[in-house]
């Protein structure tokens, strides 16, 4: 193999890096696509020639993925469901720690300036306690149901952004 | 740049020319690219990517398939296309559905003195 070779390789891969396809896709395009040089180049032309008829990378995989539409990922409309969920579940979360959080410090408000007077009953609880306490208290089903729903939700959407083609339309 | 109306009845005929290029012997993009070229008389050039999705649905229909040819001295092998049994009847197919066609827009065409 010499150094033309080797530079011929290197442009197919980047040709390939670039088009948004499933794999199997790819392979078919590209195998396609190496005939097509092996193709001009038995028919006389230089390397050098190939490479200006076909554009820079980037170009002829914007070409190839433009003709190949019908072929390429698809985004699935379940996505926005699987989005919503971990927004949810997400905002679930965060209320929920903020809620301790401000409801410790709302404690730790009022019995500061209830200290001295009759209604001071509940003393001690600040912010990080409160937490601490309940990330202490055994298992907490609540939080692990959101933080599964969450991890699903934000796995979901990512999946479904690479759907492979409907095989029939 | 071609209009929209020329471009839709270039694809319609695309794939049906393209069958009968393949039926008439086994060959590959770039060359059935040429050929197209030269016996439109330079009407139908297309670039590659043009070319990829009518031969694939062609292939997943059944009506070619592709396979390697083994190269020869100094030639590597390319990814050929060649007519399947179905292919050729499909291709026969086509172009009874478009002489139907084109006769019927043509008596269209003819009514009203063609204006």
């Amino acid at each position: 193999m010499n150094g033309k070779d080797r530079n011929m390789e290197a442009y197919i891969r980047s040709v390939r890096r670039r088009l948004n396809l499933p794999k199997a896709v790819k392979d078919r395009v590209i195998s396609d696509f190496i005939s097509s040089i092996e193709a001009r180049r038995e028919a006389g032309m230089s390397e050098e020639a190939i490479l200006a008829e076909l554009g820079s990378p980037r170009k002829a995989a914007a070409e190839l993925n433009d003709q190949m539409k019908e072929f390429a990922f698809r985004k699935s409309p379940w996505r926005f469901a699987c989005l919503a969920l971990a927004v949810l579940s997400g905002g679930w979360l965060a209320l929920y720690r903020y809620t301790i959080w401000l409801g410790g410090q709302l404690v730790g408000v009022i019995s500061y300036h209830a200290r001295g007077s009759s209604v001071g009953v509940i003393g001690g609880a600040d912010g990080p306690t409160a937490v601490f306490v309940t990330s202490q208290s055994g298992v907490d089903w609540d939080v692990l149901l959101m933080l599964l729903l969450l991890a699903a939700g934000v796995l979901g959407y990512l999946l479904l952004r690479r759907c492979p083609p409907k095989t029939e339309e | 740049m071609e209009d929209r109306f020329s471009q839709q009845l270039k694809k319609g005929v695309l794939e049906m020319l393209v069958l009968k290029l393949v039926c008439e012997e086994p060959t590959y993009g770039y060359r059935l690219l040429a050929r197209l070229k030269e016996r439109s008389l330079g009407r139908f050039s297309l670039k590659e990517g043009t070319l990829y999705p009518i031969l694939y649905r062609l292939e997943d229909e059944g009506f070619i398939a592709a396979r390697w040819s083994q190269g020869q001295g100094r030639t590597a092998p390319k990814k050929m296309y060649e007519a399947t049994e179905a292919g050729r009847e499909e291709n026969l197919r086509y172009q009874l559905a478009w002489r139907e066609f084109t006769e019927c827009v043509e008596e269209f065409l003819k009514g009203d003195g063609g204006r």
